[in-house]
This record gives C-alpha cells, structure tokens and sequence, in this order.
C-alpha cells in the first residue's frame, strides 16, 4: 500500500509539473537568458518583446478555440496575408476606420467559409480540417496575390490619415503598447467568452466528443462556425497589428504563421485531442516561444536556427501532448 | 434518400474515378486551345517535371494506405537536395554523396516512424512538426540561398535522356513498377492494406503491425530523399524552398487518386493518377498562358475539392442507413 | 458420463480471474472432448466472455491451468492460440472490410500461400470444405453478417484448427443462417473438430450441443451431456435464483396514444409505423442489425432521414435533427454509452447538464450554481456513486455513467425516452435501478422506447413488444400474455425448422 501510495504521489507530482512545465520552463529561460546577456531585462528589450508577441499572440489566441473545438487551422497563413493586403490598400481610398472594419470582416468571413465548407462535406476529423484549410490558405493567399498584383505595399504611400494604424504600430498608452492593451482586451473576451459563455462551452462538448454533443442536442455545427470565425477574426487582428508595426503589406506577410500558432497554442498545453485546454494556457505557450526567439536572437542563434528549434520543440509538445493523454 | 437509379451510379463513378475524369476534361479541353500541348515533347517535358512529385506520391500512398500520411516529405526532400550538392561540392564522390543524402531520408522516416507508429502520434500533426523542422534546417544550411552543384555529370542525372526519353520519367517508371510489385505481390504490401483496413484485425492475425507500418514511413523517408537528390540534380541547384508546399500537394494528389486517408483503399497506379492530375493542370496552365498567381489559386482550390469530395464520399457511407 | 471414451481436447482446471472489485472467474473447470460441440450457457456477466478470452490470450488468468491438446497453456497470445489450433469467432468479427474474402480467410501469411494466387486457391478450398459458395475475390464489406461468419470459420480451419470457439454467434443471424451454421458445425464435428458453442438461447443448446456447461457468477454450476438436462433445470441453473425479483412490475398506467409514427423508409427500414402510448414501456425486440437502432435513431432525427411523419398527440412534428427531438419532448440513451452518449474527460456535472443548456442559461452566459444544482439534484435523485459532481466521469463505473446519462434527461422531464441497450454491460444491482426508473417515468405518464438485446429484459419490462426482421416490423405482442418462443419467431423472420 505504502508503496502504492508514493507512487501515485510521484505521479501526482509529475502530471502537475508536466501541466506547468510551460511556466517552469519560461522562467527558465529567463533566468538563463538574463545570466548570459543582461541587456535581456533592459526596458528596451522587454517593450522589444511587447511588441514583438503582439501578432503571433493574437492568432494563437484565436486558433486555441479551433483546437479546443477538435479542429485545426491551417488557413490562418492565408488570411493573414489577404487581410493585410486588403487593409492597407483601402486606408487610401476609404479612410482608416472603414478599411479596419472591412480587413477585420475578410478575417471573420474567411474563417466561416473555412467551416462552412467543412461542414458541407461533412469532414469531421482533424486529418480532413488540415487538408482542406491548407487548400484554402492557398486560395486566399493567391487572392491577396492577385489582389496586391504581388507587389508590397508601404505607409509612407499612404497620404490618408493612418493614425490608428500608427498607433497600434508603434503608439502607447502609458508604458503599455497599444498592441498589448489590444492583447488584454482580446484575452479578457476570449477568456470571458471561454469560461462564462454557453456558446464556449457548446464548444468544448464539440471537441470533447461531437456524437454525443449532438446526441444531447448541442448544436455542433454552430459551435464549428464559431471557432474558425473567430480564428479568422483574431488572425485579421493579428494581421493589422503585424503591419502596422512593420509599416508594410506584402502578401506573403502570414507566411508561418499558421504553425507557429499551433506550436504556441500545443505547447501552451491544450491538448490536439480536443474538448481542452485555455487561451491562459495559449498566453504562456506564446510567451514561451517568443522569449525563446528573442533569446536566440540576442546570443547570436540565426533565424534559420529558430525555425529549426521551433519545429523540435513542436514535435516535442505534440509528442508529450500524446504521451499525457493516452 | 432512395440511392437508386442513374443520379447514384454517376455519382459513383465521380467519386471513384474523379482522377481519371479530371484528366480526360484537361485533355479534352486542352484540344480546342491552339496550343503546343499535345506535341511529344511537350507531353514528355510534362511528364518529365511530374516524375519528382509521382516518386514522392509513391512512398506517401504507403503510408496513406497504412493508414498515415507524411507530411514531412517535402522538408525531407530539400534538405535530402542540399545535402547531396553540399558534400559534393565539398568533394566528396557523386555515389557516396547521394547515398548518404538517402541515407539521411530513411533515417528521417524511421524517427517518423517511430513517433506516428510506435508512440501512435498523430501521424499528420507531427510529421507536419517534423517537415517544419527540416525546412529550418535547410534555410541553416543554404542560408536561405540557393547553392550551385558544382559536379556536371551531376546535373546530367535529372536532365539527361536515355534512347529519346528522360532520365527522370524512366527512374519514375522504376520506381512505379517497384512499388506497385510491393504492393500488389509481397507479403509486407497486403500487410499494409490489412493494417490500414483495419488495425486491430491485423493485430490479432499475427501480422507485425508496428514494425509494418513503421516500415512504411522509412520507405516514404527514402524515396522522398532520392526524390530531393533528383530534384536539385534537374535545377541544378539546392535551395530551401521547393518544399513549402509539396507535401501538402503530394498528399492530396494521393487523394485524388483514390487512395483515402481512412486507410486500406487506393493502390500505387492511382496516386500515380491523382499526381498527373496536378502535373496536368499545371502543364495546361502554363499553355495557356495562366498568371502564375491565378494558377496558385486553382491549385488550392483544387485541393479544396478533393478533399471535399473525399470527405462527403465518407459522410454518404457513414450515413447510408 | 459420455461413453463414447472420446479424449479431452481441451481441459481447463479451477481459473480464476479478477478485475478490480469483481472476481470475473471463480475456479471454473471445464473439459471439452475431441469431435464434440459443448455448450456453455449463462447470463450475460456469467463469465463466459471472460473465459474465452483467457483461452485465446486477451487476458492473463490469475490461477489454475489450462491444458490443451496435452500442451499446458501459459502466457499465450491471440496469434499462438491460433496457430495452436484453438480459433475464436467473436460476436463481433474480426475482418479487414476493405480486403477480399480470400485475402481475409489467410490475413498475414500472403508469403505462406506464394502470392494472391495460392492465397485464393487456398481460401476457396477452405471455403469448399465447409460447403459455402462466396467468391474469394468479393469484398468483405459487401458481405452479409452471415456471410462474413462463414469467412470466419474457413479462417479458423486455415489454422488446422482443433477446436473452433463461437461467441454468441446466432445473435446476428436470421433463421435460414441458422440452419446453414447447424450444417457446418455437423460438418466440423464430422471432421473431427470440436467446438465450444457459447449461447443464452436455449433452442440451439437443446439442438445441437453434446455436452452443456451452466456457468453462472463467474462459476460453473453443471457440466452435463445435452440428455441428461431439462430444460427447466437449465433455467433455474442459469437464473439460480427466483426470477420474478429480477424486474419490477410494468407500469400500470397505460394511457391514450402519445405519438404516432408513419412510415420510416430508407435503404435499411421498410415502411415502419407504430404508435406509442402515454405510461407505455414498448419493447423492440430483433437481431442485432436488423434494423432496431436505426428506427430509433431515424425518430430521433440522429440519421438523415425524410419522408416519414411523426405525429405527437395528433399533431404532426417535423424533425430533422437531434434537437429538433429535444425540442419535441424527446430523450435518447444511445446504444454505446462511451462513444455516443458521454463526454469522457468531462465532469459528472456537465455531463448531466448537457441536454438542458436552457436551464442554467441568461443571454447566453452560463450560471454555474444552477448548473451546479442540475448536477446534484440527479445524482441524489438517481444515487449516483460519485465523490463529487466535479469528478470526471470517465471514473466512475458503467452503471453510475448510465446514470448520468438517464439524470441528463431526467432533468429536461422527456415526455418520450428512447433507451437503446440501457443496461448493457452494467452490473444486476445498477440494472434494477434503472429498471425503477424507467417505471417512474413511465408512471409519471411518460412514454419510454426500449431496445434491448436480453430479450429477458424486453419482455418482462415492456407492455407491449415490436419484433423487428430486416428493417420491417414483423409482430406486435402483448409479452404478458405471448410466449418468448412466438414472439421469437417472429424477430427471426419465420418461425420454420431447419429443412
């Protein structure tokens, strides 16, 4: 018995340390990072990294929902190089706020015709989702393409007031970066929408098991809607962010996006498995890659190198996601 | 819902055969445009660009078939590329360097393997992990820069003839009767339908299915390896970026042909259907004088279909009550 | 004892087996003689799956021996069993669907039969040997269940088998099946095979078996030859006790007509119409496919199906989907309890909440502490064994998750509750439970469709009894006053003897 006791207390241990091995290993990071080079904690770097999750953070956020949802999302690249495109090119003619609203709704009717045509062909595993949002990624990449003519578009071209756009570049509101107040208040609906909604939790008895959410009168179709809906509106959001702090469009500004939103949001801990998981939980997984990013930069690592950790560190996550819940 | 009568038996055929009714309409189509499309050499020359992505379909339908798939391929295949022209370069002999750069394929699949099989990961998610890792790699290695084969004989591999017809379409053709006498006639292919049909049943009649399946990822590694050592022999070049979107397409072209991701269905000279499609389309584009930004659009949109398609056929047997 | 002096094929000496909290097997002996076909009857939970499963190596036994063929059996797997000469048909086949019937009958030894075409030669001289026709190249999936038996048997001698184990195998086949499988056993046993026949059907023990062994509790009562039982002492062996405890009464109160159904029809169902009454248990009774789930599921709007009508209290009632039903008044307990009816990892609570998102619902936000309440008022009400309602429902046993599922609907007071398999898999204390409750609702003026493969069950719970052949129904019984036997027949499509 005794026996059997400290085992299940190692194990108890051990599952909690797996659940918080994000937070662990973010300070890890820190604490090695801020040892090697104490430029790390210097204001400049870390306003740096403020603005520099802002994008990824606002795509993995919306992604969190399409995984918790038992889906995946791979159109996210596409979108955000459509939004872009499109947003900046209509601040000229049609003035800043209507241009914003326009670039958001292309986001948000982007990832519904994502769900609308997986429901129709009545695809319902995540193999399926993978494959056809690809497909579409490649659509609506090719649109902006056509749409932009290929070429990069640029602020300094536009004569129109781009205020917000500006701000939201590079602006702050007190010592926070307008991008990251954009973050809080994305988090807190997201969160809000997540923990309190009947809709958020019609979406975790989707990804939880969707025979028997239907069987109990769920309606899985809405739910599916509404997670790439919001996937795609969160990837316009992160889409307007992204540029204006670059201060360009070209349309192949997304590129990688759509898997680094996946890495955070897995290695953040929600599970691929569907039915849980937690934007909170997305915010770490985000932090995580991008304080690892931003270390290698200031040791010297080459972006090249990044990627090359990214796509291990991803494996992992997937690898140990499985090995949690066999 | 009465699933009778001429609407079912056209649907049917659709579906079954979508492949080979694609490529009749391209080739119908492509008679009324004027255009050089059904001279020899250009339907040799298409034939010829097909060969790489039909070599990566033949080990990906393995998997499929197994009920897998590969994602990782076209981050084998480049880095497979650059890897043989570096270690020439370097001065290392043509063979050996194009061994190892295999080598280094089938290594590549075997740690597929052993994660989508042996750890039972979900194959797609995590082959996708692995291909992004390998495109990090090959952006490392070439500094995102294309690097130049120094070694001519090298080049005369991917673009070299053989009695009037390129290399490259006979190493195909090798390869598809290969891989189709795999499948067809030896224990280890009707072990894989078996497994892919329907895994615990094959469990249960002896049949090694980890180490079967397994087997299956490592030859998906290899022939994607050789696939990248034929590619960068054909440009001449190794670069980081061919592989983007390869796999994606390849897996789907598999799709195409009839090969279903539910496992258990499909056969070698299907895939090779199913990637003629792609081959075909962007052929008859290029004739046709297509934008290249609009010919991206038909390829995803093609996609799209397929995969539509794929899944509707599987909710229509799900839901035949 | 048998005189025949025949030797002992198989010999199993004092097993036992015990999962957490149930001892599964309890020194069971058993010995099954060369050529001969032995029975073994018992409830389901008797242990006989459990035992079949030890023999062919799913499980590991706790204790005793096992000798077969004068080898002595230790840590064996499915594959050497096989190999040994001891083949399993389960209740539910084991066949590659997408392969052909050649390729099935000698899965995993293509190289063994020198490619497809040794492969096809062998099958059909296996499936020549037990006088069965399909054509090796067909597919499996396009193969009827009978069928797909038949494939199973000519797999089974590919082994040389010794002896052939058949679970339950008559569940899923019609009358005219039946017969052929009578001929092949007689045709195994001419060759010298034996044959453990597992049933609860006493028909065919009575038929065909030499030797019967009652198993009951995880223990073997009786081993006898076939003539020297009755059947009355084989049912009082297998109940073991006064049968009459085992339900409540029926409800009492059977009320005007509630809804009416107007032919269902789709590929499987043909022109299916019933009514159902307010305070009514109506029982379907059928082989396993033969089309009960899917009436279910097509009133339930959980198939695509159209073109039929449904009328509750005369008015007609459009429905389409899962919560068109829910709107109408109805609740569904699916057939498979882990795969359609729960959400696992989920907590009791939000499993019981799932049906009644309205209740605890304001402007779309949730309110925890009725959804709270929701939880705890059916766990007390229905005796949920639960440390908390926040607890996964993945730990708690088959009978308490049923519960959570029963209490789902409970909360939303369905006017008509479709119950497929309630108790499938659930221990006697937790099915008497939930034999009182579908009473309650029944007598509280609700109207409760049940499935159920224990026809036991069907027929001491239901006031009135459907059988269901081939997607039509075929009867309609009033279980109190028909025998089993005719209503039976009817559920297996006539009520012939074998010719």
């Amino acid at each position: 018995m005794t026996v059997q006791g400290t085992n299940s207390a190692i194990r108890v241990g051990a599952s909690i340390l797996r659940d918080y091995l994000v937070l662990v290993m973010i300070a890890a990071l820190v604490a090695l990072t801020a040892l090697i080079e104490p430029k790390f904690l210097s204001p400049e770097n870390l306003t740096n990294i403020m603005f520099q999750f802002g994008p990824l953070m606002m795509v993995a956020l919306g992604t969190t929902f399409v995984i918790i949802g038992g889906f995946i999302d791979l159109s996210i690249a596409g979108t955000i190089n459509l939004v872009a495109v499109v947003t900046i090119s209509l601040i000229q003619p049609m003035g800043q706020v209507p241009a914003l609203l326009t670039g958001l709704a292309t986001g948000t009717v982007c990832g519904a015709l994502n769900s609308v045509l997986i429901l129709s062909s009545g695809a319902l595993t995540q193999a399926e989702a993978l494959f056809m949002t690809f497909g579409l990624s490649t659509v609506y990449s090719a649109i902006a393409l056509l749409y932009s003519h290929g070429s990069t578009m640029h602020f300094w071209d536009i004569t129109a007031s781009k205020s917000i756009f500006q701000a939201i570049g590079s602006g702050s509101l007190g010592f926070l970066s307008w991008s990251f107040v954009i973050f809080l208040i994305s988090l807190a609906a997201l969160w809000v929408f997540q923990e309190m909604t009947a809709e958020g939790r019609a979406v975790r008895l989707t990804g939880g098991n969707k025979t028997a959410a239907r069987l109990a009168g769920v309606r899985i179709s809405r739910s599916i809607v509404v997670i790439y809906a919001i996937g795609g509106f969160m990837a316009a959001l992160g889409a307007i962010v992204l540029f204006s702090r670059v201060t360009t469009a070209s349309p192949v500004i997304g590129v990688g996006y759509e898997t680094n939103a996946i890495l955070a949001v897995v290695v953040g801990g929600t599970t691929l498995k569907g039915g849980k998981g937690s934007v909170l939980r997305t915010v770490m997984g985000v932090l995580l890659v991008v304080l690892m990013s931003n270390c290698l930069n200031l040791l010297g690592v080459s972006t090249y190198l990044q990627v090359v950790a990214e796509g291990a560190i991803l494996t992992f996550a997937i690898w140990l996601d499985n090995r949690k819940h066999m | 819902m009465n699933g009778t009568g001429k609407g079912a038996t056209l649907y049917k055929i659709l579906t079954k055969q979508k492949a080979l009714i694609a490529i009749l309409v391209m080739l119908i189509g492509m008679l009324f445009s004027h255009s050089n499309f059904y001279s020899a050499f250009n339907l040799l020359q298409m034939l010829s660009s097909t060969s790489i992505l039909l070599i990566l379909a033949f080990g990906v339908t393995l998997t499929i078939i197994a009920g897998g798939c590969d994602l990782s391929i076209g981050g084998i295949m480049v880095v497979a590329g650059i890897v043989s022209i570096k270690l020439m370069n370097a001065g290392m002999p043509m063979g050996l360097a194009i061994f190892l750069a295999i080598l280094f394929g089938t290594v590549v699949g075997f740690v597929n393997g052993f994660l989508a099989v042996h750890q039972k990961t979900e194959p797609f998610i995590i082959t996708l992990g692995i291909g992004l890792l390998l495109t990090g790699v090959a952006q490392q290695l070439t500094n995102a820069h294309p690097v130049p084969a120094q070694n001519p004989s090298f080049m005369m591999i991917g673009n070299g003839y053989f009695h009037g017809v390129p290399n490259l379409v006979i190493i195909m053709l090798v390869l598809f009767a290969l891989t189709y006498w795999l499948m067809r006639y030896t224990e280890f292919g009707r072990n894989l339908y078996a497994i892919g049909g329907d895994y615990e049943v094959a469990r249960y009649s002896g049949i090694d299915v980890i180490r079967t399946k397994w087997l299956a990822f490592v030859i998906s590694g290899t022939m994607a390896a050789l696939a990248g050592v034929l590619l960068s022999s054909e440009l001449n070049t190794g670069s980081a970026v061919y592989g983007e979107t390869t796999a994606l397409v390849v897996n789907c072209g598999v799709v195409v042909g009839g090969t279903s991701f539910a496992g258990g269905i499909g056969g070698i000279p299907q895939s090779a259907l199913g990637l003629l499609v792609f081959g075909l389309l962007g052929n008859s584009m290029n004739m046709l004088n297509i934008s290249s930004y609009f010919q991206i659009m038909l390829q995803g949109a093609v996609i799209v279909a397929i995969i539509w398609l794929d899944s509707y056929a599987q909710k229509r047997k799900r839901e035949a009550v | 004892m048998d005189s025949g002096g025949s030797e002992v094929i198989l010999s199993i000496k004092d097993v036992c087996k015990s999962f957490p909290g149930v001892k599964a097997l309890d020194k069971v002996s058993i010995d099954v003689k060369r050529a001969m076909v032995h029975g073994i009857v018992g409830e389901n939970g008797a242990g006989k799956s459990t035992l079949m499963k030890i023999l062919s190596g799913v499980y590991e036994k706790d204790s005793g021996t096992v000798v077969f063929d004068g080898q002595q059996i230790e840590h064996t797997t499915p594959q050497q069993s096989m190999q040994r000469g001891l083949a399993i048909i389960y209740q539910e086949l084991n066949l590659v669907n997408t392969m052909s019937v050649g390729e099935n009958v000698l899965l995993g030894r293509f190289r063994e039969m020198k490619g497809m075409r040794g492969t096809h030669a062998k099958a059909r001289e296996l499936l020549d040997r037990i006088g069965s026709k399909i054509g090796t190249t067909r597919l499996v999936s396009e193969l009827s269940v009978s069928e797909k038996q038949m494939v199973e048997i000519a797999k089974a001698l590919s082994f040389e088998s010794k002896l052939i184990i058949m679970d339950e195998p008559s569940s899923s086949l019609t009358a005219e099946e039946m017969c052929e499988l009578v001929k092949i056993i007689q045709q195994l046993k001419d060759q010298g095979i034996s044959i453990i026949y597992i049933s609860h059907k006493l028909d065919e023990i009575f038929e065909f078996c030499d030797n019967v062994s009652v198993m009951r509790d995880g223990r073997v009562i009786d081993t006898k030859p076939k003539s020297e039982f009755t059947r009355n002492e084989l049912i009082m062996q297998m109940v073991g006790r006064e049968i009459e405890n085992e339900y409540p009464e029926r409800p009492q109160r059977v009320g005007e007509v509630l809804m009416e159904v107007r032919s269902i029809n789709t590929r499987k169902l043909h022109d299916v119409s019933f009514s159902l009454h307010k305070g009514e248990i109506l029982g379907f009774v059928g082989l396993v496919g033969a089309g009960r789930t899917e009436i279910v599921r097509a009133l339930f709007g959980a198939d695509r199906v159209r073109g039929h009508q449904v009328l509750i209290e005369g008015k007609p009632t459009p429905i389409l989907n899962p919560r068109d039903a829910i709107g109408a008044g109805f609740g569904f307990i699916p057939e498979d309890r882990k795969l359609q009816g729960l959400v696992l990892p989920f907590s009791v609570e939000s499993n019981i909440s799932m049906a009644s998102f309205r209740k605890f619902t304001r402007l779309g936000f949730l309110r925890k502490s009725i959804e709270k309440e929701i939880g705890t008022r059916q766990v007390k009400a229905l005796s949920v064994k639960t440390p908390s309602t926040k607890v996964p429902v993945v730990n708690l046993s088959g009978g308490n998750q049923q519960k959570c599922i029963v209490g789902r609907w409970l909360e939303i007071s369905p006017s008509i509750l479709i119950m497929d398999e309630p108790t499938k898999g659930i221990d006697v204390g937790a099915k008497y439970e939930i034999y009182m409750l579908m009473k309650d609702i029944a007598e509280r003026g609700g109207a409760i469709i049940l499935i159920s493969s224990e026809l036991p069950e069907v027929l001491n719970m239901s006031n009135r009894v459907l059988t269901v052949f081939e997607g039509r129904i075929t009867g309609e019984f009033d279980p109190k006053v028909t025998s089993a036997d005719k209503i039976m027949s009817a559920a297996l499509g006539f009520d012939g003897e074998c010719s």
